[in-house]
């Protein structure tokens, strides 16, 4: 018998989602200020609007398109659910609602992290602070996620926990391989790119996996395939979806709420697309088609697992 | 560099006029050991751990939040490291004096809304019962588990210049309070180990299983396992903080209205796996708002139908509908009337002398001391209307006059309670502020106090007013055993 609220379900799923949306947002911008670092222009920022599908939106509501303004944009917007900071206060919000099923250390630590984000501005977006800013955020949500794995008792609330980090984890990815790949592939010049490869390793924590994986040079087809399949990088979409299954599983079966065919449905669509997968040759316009797809994917699994479970 | 010899902290300490809890007339016995141990710390040492407690709070988010447009602010309730501290005399007054009082309250609530002895004796007015907005004419008849209306109260008691205890008032309704007395005792053993070790305190930390206990034992008839849930307005009441806490000592699902479902007269909560009936329900809602069917029909918090099945007795409501009744001033009044006609029993603890104004002595004495007494109105809530008369001017107590004669049933009259005060870290300074107490005893099939309760301080030199939204802070309550 299951006496967890639905509307709790949800609370904590967004919890998981938003702590994991806000790092990945920062490792983006960290990992784009560093591309930028060797370009005269300097970092290209309307390629992170690009990422997120979010141009459109920024055209529309501001005048200032300067690197200034998206920063400010993806950091500090509090009506921008794309920006850290909403999502860290919208984790908050979320975490307050289900403040007596999560333990007091997720909660503390929460609470002092997401006043460390509010009090971050405009001083924190420079071209030397900006790293220490990203870091910050990342730290936060490494930690929590640390104290998470530590006292969050293993029940059905931390079962939706972790399918919220698994889905925004898998989604993160795909975009962060996005960004890299094309500029990566357009570069011609091998010791550049190399640099510039490792540099996207780094940035999803992949460096010393993919290094003890594939020892010497680095092929951009054994990237993107280490990205997305490596069963043992904890950042890799298809582990993520394995993890998120897992836990779908132990739903149905440890705890009882057998509401979920859609779930499965939508489910088995983002299997077969990785089964499948984007293709021998890979150019930059075939793996962003498929990234596309896993993406939309993902969303419709989200929404299933909504339409099951918290309403 | 030269240290002043016995520049003891309570050195310069004077409470003047008023009774002090640390003190007393001449130094309490029971106290001299913390005194002793306050008195090592310099002001500095005690202004450093003050400091690490308020941001402890802080961290821990023990905050109501303040919304504006565009801000979420979190408030701390202002928290004072000097503990207040109770003989077990005195505490086993309060306790006795609270349980005699709480079932007093169920005797006469019950009574009220089945036979009304109570009115047919002419102990209390008829009217003043059955016309006062918070009788609920539809509990008529309604028989609750074990005739337990008050399952959670708060009872406000101060202490006046002669070291008296007395009853301020009675909160029947949802008071609130309790999750800062076991957040305070938690704060306090962590940034004062030093001062509290050895010394024998009540422990508070049972509080959450004996609510559990409570709600479990007011369940309705043949259910073995009930399910309890706490309803909550939602994150944006301010004391949200309190029922997270609540619902997680009693290990109960936190919900809101619209979690909540009523199908054929019972209640039901929307969990991951569909619906789930509901047996206990704790409610931090206003009767108006619980059930827009019954009350007020454009509350988005309620429940419809939740009613119709506490009626059936499909669940149990805590505290019951229509206990507000009882903790009305006007009523405050004949408590100890009321004590003493059901439980034939003197009040152990004394209220505040009250003259009646719609009795003919009690308006005389009223009218003859107007510029001496506090006047209050008692249909009023929130200390609207009330005339303090050695503050008033002329002109006001010409008004008041005016209105007494005109109404005299909608008044009483107090004297001024000169509160106790307290020893309290202001600025850079331990100076005197004024305190109450709010005790707390649950009732299912028998009563238990917390031993302690909820000591507001006064922050503002001089004030009388220990209401967080007007300056209070809170202190650790100690009970001795």
């Amino acid at each position: 018998m299951s006496s967890l609220l639905a509307r709790f379900a949800g609370n904590i799923y967004w919890l998981g989602r938003y702590l994991e949306r806000a790092e990945n947002i920062a490792r983006i911008l960290h990992i784009n200020e560093t591309y930028g670092r060797d370009d005269p222009q300097g970092p290209d920022w309307h390629r992170v609007l690009r990422l997120y599908s979010d141009e459109k939106r920024f055209l529309a509501e501001h005048e200032d398109t300067s690197p200034a303004a998206i920063l400010r944009f993806y950091v500090l917007d509090r009506n921008n659910p794309s920006s850290i900071s909403y999502a860290i206060a919208e984790a908050r919000e979320n975490a307050r609602s289900v403040r007596h099923l999560i333990s007091t250390e997720m909660w503390t630590q929460l609470n002092i992290f997401s006043s460390e984000v509010r009090a971050l501005g405009q001083r924190d977006l420079r071209i030397n602070t900006l790293a220490s800013a990203a870091n910050l955020v990342i730290t936060g949500c490494q930690t929590f996620e640390g104290i998470a794995e530590g006292t969050f008792f293993r029940g059905e609330p931390w079962c939706f926990y972790q399918i919220g980090k698994y889905l925004e984890r898998a989604d993160q990815t795909t975009r962060i391989l996005d960004i890299s790949f094309d500029r990566l592939l357009l570069d011609k010049d091998d010791s550049v790119s190399m640099v510039q490869w490792n540099l996207l390793l780094r940035s999803v924590s992949a460096y010393h996996a993919y290094r003890n994986r594939h020892p010497g040079f680095s092929r951009p087809h054994d990237i993107a395939t280490f990205l997305l399949y490596d069963g043992e990088f904890p950042r890799a979409v298809a582990l993520c979806v394995q993890r998120l299954t897992e836990r779908l599983q132990d739903i149905e079966t440890r705890h009882g709420d057998r509401r979920g065919v859609n779930v499965e449905t939508t489910r088995r669509a983002i299997e077969f697309s990785l089964e499948t997968g984007p293709g021998s040759e890979l150019t930059p316009k075939k793996l962003h088609r498929f990234l596309d797809g896993l993406q939309i994917e993902l969303g419709s699994v989200s929404n299933a697992i909504g339409e099951a479970y918290f309403t | 560099m030269l240290k002043t010899k016995n520049a003891s902290l309570l050195d310069g300490y004077d409470a003047g006029e008023f009774y002090c809890e640390m003190m007393g007339k001449r130094g309490l016995s029971h106290t001299r050991e913390i005194r002793n141990r306050l008195n090592a710390f310099d002001i500095a040492a005690l202004r450093q751990r003050a400091r690490s407690a308020g941001q402890e709070l802080l961290d821990l988010g023990i905050t109501f939040t303040v919304y504006s447009d565009r801000d979420a602010i979190d408030r701390v309730l202002p928290f004072d490291v000097i503990p207040r501290v109770l003989s077990p005399g005195d505490w086993n007054t309060i306790e006795t004096g609270v349980k005699q009082r709480v079932a007093a309250l169920n005797a006469f609530l019950h009574d009220i809304y089945h036979k009304q002895h109570v009115l047919k004796d002419g102990i209390i007015p008829a009217d003043l019962v059955l016309g006062n907005e918070d009788y609920r004419e539809e509990m008529c008849d309604v028989d609750v588990p074990h005739g337990s209306y008050v399952h959670i109260c708060g009872t406000d008691i101060v202490r006046d210049d002669k070291g008296r205890l007395r009853v301020l008032e009675d909160n029947a309704r949802c008071p609130s309070g309790v999750s800062y007395v076991i957040e305070n005792r938690h704060l306090m053993m962590r940034t004062f180990p030093d001062l509290a070790e050895g010394i024998p305190i009540a422990d508070v930390d049972s509080y959450g299983a004996q609510l559990a206990r409570a709600m479990a034992a007011v369940a309705p008839k043949d259910v073995s396992y009930p399910t309890v849930v706490l309803l909550s307005p939602g994150v944006y009441n301010s004391a949200y903080f309190e029922h997270v806490y609540l619902a997680r000592e009693m290990g109960s699902p936190l919900v809101e209205g619209r979690d909540l479902i009523v199908e054929n007269d019972k209640v039901y909560m929307r969990t991951t796996n569909g619906l789930e009936q509901v047996h206990v329900i704790y409610r931090r809602i206003d009767d108006d708002f619980l059930d827009p069917e019954a009350f007020r029909s454009d509350s988005t918090l309620g429940v419809p139908g939740l009613f119709r099945a506490y009626r059936k007795g499909n669940v149990t409501l805590a505290n019951a509908v229509g206990a507000g009744v009882a903790d009305d001033k006007a009523v405050y009044a004949y408590m100890p009337r009321i004590i003493r006609y059901y439980l034939n029993e003197d009040p152990i603890l004394e209220s505040v002398p009250t003259n009646i104004c719609r009795e003919a002595k009690g308006l005389a004495k009223t009218l003859d001391n107007l510029d001496r007494l506090v006047t209050k109105p008692v249909g009023e809530a929130g200390g609207y209307g009330v005339v303090i008369g050695p503050r008033a001017s002329k002109r006001e107590l010409k008004d008041l006059r005016a209105k007494l004669q005109k109404d005299p049933s909608n008044y009483i009259s107090q004297p001024m309670v000169k509160l106790s005060v307290c020893p309290t870290l202001i600025g850079r300074a331990i100076e005197p502020r004024h305190v109450d107490l709010r005790p707390f005893a649950l009732t299912g099939n028998t009563t238990w106090v917390l031993p302690g309760g909820l000591t507001r301080v006064a922050l503002k030199r001089g004030s009388l007013v220990v209401n967080s939204s007007q300056g209070g802070g809170s202190k650790d309550t100690w009970v001795l055993v």
